[in-house]
């Protein structure tokens, strides 16, 4: 296990210890957040099946270009999609902080690049507010806009993530 | 409740089982009447059915398969003659009692509206009482009678059924006897019983049901020794799930046990001459054999008989001709031939569609054949067996046949094809026509084909299948389908090919061969590459070109074709490497990535890395539509970028130092570039081996290899077909120009020359302004 995770479970450890007592258990949604060019986002903690560094991948042809191809995942082969490349982000390098998140959507599994891991975030599901009216063509895939301190971080809709080809 | 239920799911899979079988014994009996095993076969069937049925108390399916029983008993005994509108009786309840069994299946119990038996029941009354069919009534009384008789059996059959498959013919034979007087004596019983009160009835029950354990308990004894016992374990019903579950399981180890192997030539090369090498190859070696055996070994548990497949159409064959007033015999051969249960179940219906095209559009009336002097009864031949890893199902008809011009004329007038490509179609694709979707050549829609399910539709389940579809035909002598399915459908053997970098599996099955060749065996038609071999031209396409692969290898000397077929079509598809043959195990690519082009999923490699399998089918529909950019206009391209005569190499060809001087003068300022050769055969290997050269000016007079021999060896590259070669020569008589015309000089320039026309000759052929 990556000392980064590590680091993100202690993280979710003590604000847990924290929050606990402070708030109720039923409206807080535990996130995994991470950056994609220069915004924040997150996805449900429980949605992700795991973190793995970057690993070898296979090109498939015809589809599109935040498609990378396909890897394996002790045994399994999954589609790799660029959040970098999908969400327009100039970076398009592969530096020691980049990591795949395979995520569960449905029955399906699928890994995503992205630029960097944050932290695993508490958040209270009131203070989740819509997606703004201005984001037109990502409202598909926003389920709404999280605060945290001076952070504003992107929740992304999971269903919306594997929407084929025009998703 | 839940023994009941399961008992009841043995017996439906069971009887349907053994329905399958009837019906192709039944038809079979109309053929042979008197054909006692048969009848016995046939009889056992019903009996059987009509034993357990009672036992789970379905009283319907019970009360229907005894009247068939009577029936068939008759028969048996030669009571009863079968003629052909007995058999449409009997072939009725038998429909009956499927549409009953499947209602049974669905709904748990055999009471339904849909389906009512009296008309069936009294038709079979009928005959089994002598009566001809018109006369027929409905006697009340005696189906009470026949009702209280079967409760009465219900015992000896649940006794005595087991044993039937354990038997051979002359114990079954004896047994069949044993059963009847059994029955005989009971009905003898019955009838006494009759008289008496009704409250006596459960007495009597127990009393036959005393009766019939003992001679069974008999029977065994003598008969069935020892044998019963061992035989009996020797099936087990398993869930399919289970079966799946375990091929995927073994589809894991078959990867690991790559990886292994990767892993251990990895080793190998390490540490050379090491002990433990030998030690590691041992283990390696048995992993590997017995995951191979482990392997076929769960493959033939998945295997099933053809012949399940087969079985129906007998009956359907029959139904058909009598429908269509053709008189057609159906031979099966090869039904113990063994598939994937998957594939079997997917078989089923475009056989059916196909047999029924044979017989509809395939086999002529009657009175037509006659007059062709064929025998009245057309054949059709439906045929399994292996070939290689594959199985082929062939069907045969000795019909019509096709003609392949008529074919193509059809389909130019449906607008499937356009006339150049009906020019350019040979016979075999001509014949592949009647798989295209919107084809059909039926004059007119018959009940039997035409319903709007296409030849197409047998030909894309097929495909899903891995298989391919072959026809021949022969006009006025018929026609030979042929389908060609692999063995299993989870593991196959692959060569893997390299487009650029990128590695790619090809099922082997849909590779002819694979040839290297040279730029210069690349010959244009229409401005789209392809390849002469031996006394066939096939179609090339590079496999980056399809897959849109960025171009990093420069052009080498030599290229990989793979040539690809399915059905009667070949490509030639251009690799960058041949890596090898292996056996892969196919995984899917997943819903989101599902349905891309030219490929059919991934497997995963010896080193972890996934590799993409390519779908023969549509990558060979792909790279028709990339042939069109082919790889001799992208030649053609990059030699039009030259403008200057900078860009050009000029090679001068002359035995004399003081003419190439000349040579190189007249043109040096100009700007091209010079090379030089002192005679026609380094002439030669310059030009192939630099490939650089743009124009060569020749002398004729040189020692090795004279201009002439050099010009005609130049020009059966087809890559330098075009090299513009002029001649710089002092014979000036006519036939010399002739004679270099002929072989393959652009001009002819005589010394001497003034330095001004030489270079303007040249230029001219560069078609420099």
């Amino acid at each position: 296990m990556s000392n980064q995770l590590q680091n993100v479970i202690k993280q979710q450890q003590e604000q847990t210890n924290l929050t606990t007592s402070e708030q109720k258990e039923d409206n807080i949604i535990q996130l995994v957040g991470f950056i994609v060019g220069n915004e924040e986002f997150a996805v449900p903690i429980l949605s992700i099946q795991e973190i793995i560094k970057p690993i070898e991948w296979t090109k498939v042809p015809f589809t599109e270009d935040f498609v990378l191809g396909v890897f394996n995942l002790r045994g399994n082969v999954l589609p790799l999609i660029d959040l970098r490349k999908k969400f327009g982000a100039s970076q398009a390098e592969f530096d020691d902080d980049v990591r795949f998140i395979v995520i569960k959507i449905g029955d399906e599994l699928a890994g995503f690049v992205i630029d960097r891991l944050t932290e695993a975030l508490r958040i209270d599901s009131s203070s989740i507010l819509p997606p703004p009216d201005t984001s037109m063509d990502r409202e598909a895939i926003i389920e709404g806009i999280a605060r945290k301190g001076d952070r504003i971080i992107t929740i992304l809709k999971m269903t919306s993530l594997l929407k084929t080809k025009n998703g | 409740m839940d023994e009941m239920q399961e008992i009841m799911e043995d017996f439906l899979v069971e009887a349907f089982e053994m329905i399958e079988q009837l019906d192709q014994d039944l038809v079979e009996l109309e053929s042979n009447p008197d054909d006692l095993d048969l009848l016995n076969k046939i009889f056992r069937v019903a009996h059987t059915i009509k034993g357990s049925g009672s036992f789970l108390n379905l009283d319907i399916l019970t009360r229907l398969t005894h009247h068939m029983e009577d029936v068939l008993n008759k028969a048996r005994k030669g009571e009863l003659k079968i003629t052909s509108d007995i058999m449409d009786v009997i072939l009725e309840s038998v429909d009956m009692m499927k549409a009953l069994l499947e209602n049974i299946r669905d709904t748990g119990n055999d009471i339904t509206d849909d389906i009512d038996i009296e008309p069936v029941v009294v038709k079979l009354d009928a005959i089994s009482n002598g009566k001809s069919l018109s006369e027929v009534s409905v006697n009340s009384e005696k189906v009470e009678e026949k009702e209280v008789e079967i409760a009465s059996e219900v015992q000896d059959n649940e006794l005595t059924e087991e044993d039937y498959a354990n038997m051979s013919p002359e114990e079954i034979e004896a047994e069949i006897e044993r059963l009847l007087q059994q029955r005989q004596e009971e009905d003898k019983k019955r009838r006494e019983a009759k008289k008496k009160q009704q409250s006596q009835n459960t007495e009597k029950k127990e009393l036959s049901k005393e009766e019939t354990i003992q001679p069974i308990k008999k029977d065994e004894k003598k008969s069935v020794p020892a044998k019963k016992i061992s035989t009996v374990e020797q099936t087990i019903r398993v869930d399919v799930n289970r079966l799946d579950n375990l091929m995927n399981l073994i589809g894991e180890l078959v990867l690991s046990k790559n990886r292994l192997i990767k892993i251990y030539n990895d080793v190998e090369e390490r540490y050379e001459g090491e002990h433990f090498l030998d030690e590691l190859n041992q283990v390696v070696s048995s992993i590997s054999i017995v995951t191979t055996d482990l392997q076929i070994a769960v493959m033939k548990t998945r295997m099933l008989q053809i012949g399940k497949v087969f079985n129906k159409f007998p009956r359907v064959i029959r139904d058909l001709s009598r429908e269509l007033g053709k008189k057609v015999r159906l031979i099966i051969k090869g039904e113990e031939t063994e598939l994937d249960k998957s594939i079997i179940e997917e078989i089923g219906d475009p056989l059916m569609h196909m047999i029924r095209n044979s017989v509809d559009h395939g086999i002529e009336s009657p009175e037509e054949r006659l007059k062709l002097g064929k025998s009245e009864e057309g054949i059709v031949e439906l045929k399994a067996y292996n070939e290689g890893n594959q199985i082929v199902i062939e069907i045969t008809d000795d019909g019509k046949g096709m003609d392949p011009e008529i074919l193509k004329a059809k389909a130019l007038e449906k607008g499937v094809i356009s006339e150049k490509e009906a020019d350019m179609m040979s016979d075999k694709e001509a014949f592949m026509l009647i798989f295209k979707a919107g084809f059909s050549t039926a004059a007119k829609v018959t009940n039997v084909s035409g319903r709007g399910v296409g030849m197409d539709v047998v030909k894309t389940n097929v495909e899903k299948l891995n298989g391919l579809i072959e026809v021949d035909s022969t006009p006025g002598k018929g026609s030979v389908f042929k389908i060609k399915i692999p063995l299993t459908l989870a593991i196959i053997q692959a060569l893997l090919v390299a487009a650029q970098e990128e590695l790619f599996a090809v099922p082997l099955a849909n590779v002819i061969e694979t040839v290297r060749i040279t730029v210069e065996d690349i010959s244009a038609v229409e401005g789209k590459s392809v390849l002469k071999l031996r006394d066939e031209v096939l179609p090339l396409v590079n496999m980056s070109d399809i897959f849109k692969i960025d171009k990093i290898l420069g052009i080498s000397q030599y290229l990989y074709v793979v040539v690809l077929g399915v059905g009667a079509s070949k490509v030639g598809l251009i690799v960058d490497g041949l890596i090898g043959q292996e056996e892969i195990v196919i995984k899917s690519l997943g819903e989101y990535l599902k349905g891309i082009k030219g490929i059919a999923g991934a497997t995963i490699r010896g080193d972890g890395k996934v590799t993409l399998i390519v779908d023969v089918a549509a990558l060979m529909q792909l790279a028709k539509e990339t042939h069109a950019n082919s790889l001799i206009n992208t030649t053609i391209e990059t030699k039009k970028k030259k403008e200057k005569p900078e860009d050009y190499v000029v090679l001068i060809v002359d035995d004399s130092n003081t003419d190439r001087k000349i040579m190189r003068k007249s043109i040096e300022l100009l700007g091209f570039t010079i090379k030089e050769a002192t005679n026609g055969e380094e002439a030669l290997s310059i030009i192939k081996n630099d490939n650089d050269i743009d124009a060569a000016l020749v002398d004729i007079e040189m020692p090795k290899m004279d201009g002439y021999t050099l010009a005609q060896e130049i020009r059966k590259y087809n890559r330098f077909k075009n090299l513009p070669l002029i001649a710089v020569t002092s014979r000036t008589t006519k036939s010399d120009r002739v004679r270099g015309v002929e072989v393959g000089m652009n001009e002819y320039i005589t010394k001497p020359y003034t330095p001004e026309y030489l270079a303007n000759v040249l230029k001219r052929n560069l078609k420099l302004s």
